[in-house]
């Protein structure tokens, strides 16, 4: 279903070009890899730190963008791993391996496709908004409130919502709400068939994954699991699915997220496993 | 690192385990390289692929019948290690005889079964059914037998606990692996570790491979709650290197079997550890999660 990998997995050593906050809660990080790396949107590479620093386990984040030698990420900082990589200066060496796992497919000829990011969800439907939209598609992000939100990465025509419609820049627009809220209030599902990419907060997908349903709409969730390899040796980032009705699927329900994901159709995956897991 | 000048040995050349020449002595441990099919497209500017040098890949365990594993959170991070409890989930033997093993040979890849079950006899008749097709694969080395996970029967504790069930296993496997080398692997959550090794080799095994992960609990302070699903955990890392490097002097000093180490080795030094008590080669696991080129990292530093 997802548009499979592109090219070879890479462990190269990278070096801090920027890692600056573009939001009140979002950073972007600029890693130069010294060589070019391509990727397909949704892929996403492990990243840590070296010396005393260096973390047990490698982290997973998306990719942002690649440029030349550069490649990009956007990340927020929630616990040990993320608030080291906020730390970095420039020149500091941040180890990267990638790109991993699978990603989000071109635009199909028959329908156009929503698009629902979510805080730092962002990076992989960026990537596909930037290389595939057409005039058909829509892209809408939701952001905490207008302080949050990354505007200098959503001028190509992005929807932005809030929770809550404080701290907008000037001349800025945003929708009060949550952001599959406000796909709901612009699009129906009796319009014909679009096709659903979803990308942030297990909640969010889950009302991505609803509302796709109602109108019959294929839809595709890039799922976060803790990861402990990111390569598919340890098992350690399954995603709970639906038995098919083939055999094997009844005693092992469970896909890797880093290898076999993280994108997956949502109708496959067994939301209230999930939900227990969080 | 400046090898020491005790350190004579090339950890890339063949030796002898038992009735069989292995391609070397520096290893990745079983549950930290999958089945061993999924470096093939793994690079970097200093390796060809996550292979080079490793001597055998070790499997994850295999069991009787397929396993879905434990629910999550599977994982949880500590500050020197950490603790899993992924609950052994595999495709089964009878997959992984007819799709895997033939892709490990097409691949080259050197490679030891790890094999549980909760029965003697269980491990008789999985060996049995490698054994029978063994002529077909000249890369498969051997066995290692996983006597140290959690296991309901025995009340959850570690199944090979008992020096009478490590001998029991170790005998209903050996005679079906007259050319491949049989491991015992051995949990350090034990007062003494000697009793067990001393079991396995009379029952008859090559080598001794220690240690499996020490038990260990997170508590997800936001709850109250332990942080795993199923309470306890495996822990591994940095912080049980010496804990492993105890077990293993112990089995090296009260019965003087062939030892492979393992156990929170992430540089060659931690490595160079195991062989300086007498291990014969080591295992690389937590470090190989972090980095696909750990242990063929580990494998070039220590070449001479
Ligand atoms: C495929 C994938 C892509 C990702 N892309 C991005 C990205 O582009 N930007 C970004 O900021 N983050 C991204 N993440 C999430 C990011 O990996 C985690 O935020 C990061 O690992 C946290 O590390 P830490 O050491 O700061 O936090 P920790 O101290 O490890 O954890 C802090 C808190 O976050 C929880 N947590 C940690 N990791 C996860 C996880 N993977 N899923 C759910 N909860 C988790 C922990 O339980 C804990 O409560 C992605 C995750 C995956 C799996
Ligand atoms: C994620 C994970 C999965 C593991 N799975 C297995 C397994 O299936 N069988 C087994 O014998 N050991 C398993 N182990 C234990 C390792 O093989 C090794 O004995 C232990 O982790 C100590 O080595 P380390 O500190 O280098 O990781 C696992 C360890 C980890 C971290
Ligand atoms: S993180 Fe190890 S299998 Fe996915």
């Amino acid at each position: 279903m997802n548009g499979g990998q592109s090219g070879n997995r890479l462990r190269l050593t990278g070096h801090v070009l920027a890692n600056t906050a573009i939001s009140s809660g979002l950073i972007r990080l600029d890693l130069d890899l010294g060589r070019p790396v391509s990727f397909a949107p949704g892929q996403f590479a492990m990243l840590n730190l070296t010396g005393p620093d260096s973390l047990v386990f490698s982290r997973p984040f998306s990719i942002l963008a690649c440029e030349e030698t550069v490649v990009s990420f956007l990340y927020r900082v929630v616990g040990r791993g993320t608030a080291l990589l906020a730390r970095q200066e420039p020149g500091c060496v941040v180890t990267f391996f990638g790109p991993l796992g699978g990603s989000f497919p071109p635009p199909p000829d028959d329908s156009p496709v929503v698009i629902l990011a979510g805080g730092v969800g962002l990076p992989p439907l960026y990537a596909w908004w930037r290389r595939y939209r057409r005039g058909e598609d829509r892209a809408y992000f939701g952001g905490r409130d207008g302080a949050d939100v990354p505007w200098s990465l959503l001028e190509e025509g992005w929807r932005v919502s809030v929770d809550r419609l404080t701290n907008l820049p000037p001349g800025a627009e945003a929708w009060e709400g949550l952001v599959v809220d406000y796909g709901r209030h612009e699009l129906t599902t009796s319009d014909g068939p679009r096709l659903v990419l979803a990308c942030g907060p297990a909640p969010l997908l889950r009302a991505a994954a609803r509302w796709a349903a109602e109108g019959n709409w294929p839809c595709l969730v890039s799922v976060e699991e803790r990861m402990g390899c990111g390569y598919g040796v340890c098992n350690g980032c399954v995603v709970p699915l639906l038995a098919t009705g083939d055999a094997t699927d009844a005693v092992l329900p469970y896909a890797t997220c880093c290898e076999e994901g993280p994108v997956f159709a949502a109708e496959r995956i067994d939301w209230d496993a999930f939900a227990r897991t969080e | 690192m400046q090898l020491p000048d005790w350190w004579q040995t090339d950890p890339c050349q063949r030796f002898t385990l038992g009735p069989r020449e292995i391609p070397g002595r520096i290893w990745t441990a079983s549950g930290c390289f999958g089945y061993g099919l999924s470096g093939h497209d793994i690079s970097s500017p200093e390796f060809a692929s996550p292979y080079d040098g490793i001597g055998a890949v070790v499997t994850k365990t295999v069991t009787p019948q397929p396993r879905a594993g434990n629910p999550m959170p599977r994982l949880a991070e500590l500050p020197c290690g950490a603790l899993n409890s992924i609950g052994l989930q595999n495709v089964g033997i009878d997959h992984f005889v007819s799709e895997v093993l033939p892709e490990l040979e097409r691949l080259g890849v050197p490679t030891i079964v790890s094999l549980a079950a909760t029965r003697p006899d269980e491990f008789g008749e999985m060996t049995r059914r490698l054994h029978a097709v063994a002529g077909r694969y000249d890369h498969w080395h051997g066995v290692e037998l996983n006597l140290s996970c959690p296991n309901v029967a025995e009340g959850g504790h570690d199944f090979g606990r008992s020096a009478e069930t490590v001998a029991a296993c170790v005998a209903a496997a050996r005679p079906h692996l007259p050319d491949r080398c049989l491991l015992a692997k051995l949990t350090p959550n034990v007062g003494e570790i000697a009793p067990l090794a001393h079991a396995a080799v009379a029952a008859g095994a090559d080598a001794i491979a220690a240690i499996n992960t020490v038990i260990g609990l997170e508590v997800d302070l936001a709850s109250g709650q332990p942080l795993l699903p199923r309470r306890f955990g495996g822990y591994s890392g940095p912080a049980i290197l010496p804990i492993a490097l105890a077990k293993v002097d112990e089995i090296v000093c009260e019965v003087g079997a062939a030892v492979v180490g393992i156990g929170g080795i992430a540089t060659s030094e931690d490595a160079l550890k195991f062989f300086a008590l007498g291990a014969v080669a080591v295992q690389v696991g937590t470090a190989q999660l972090r980095d696909p080129f750990a242990t063929a990292e580990i494998a070039r530093e220590l070449s001479r």
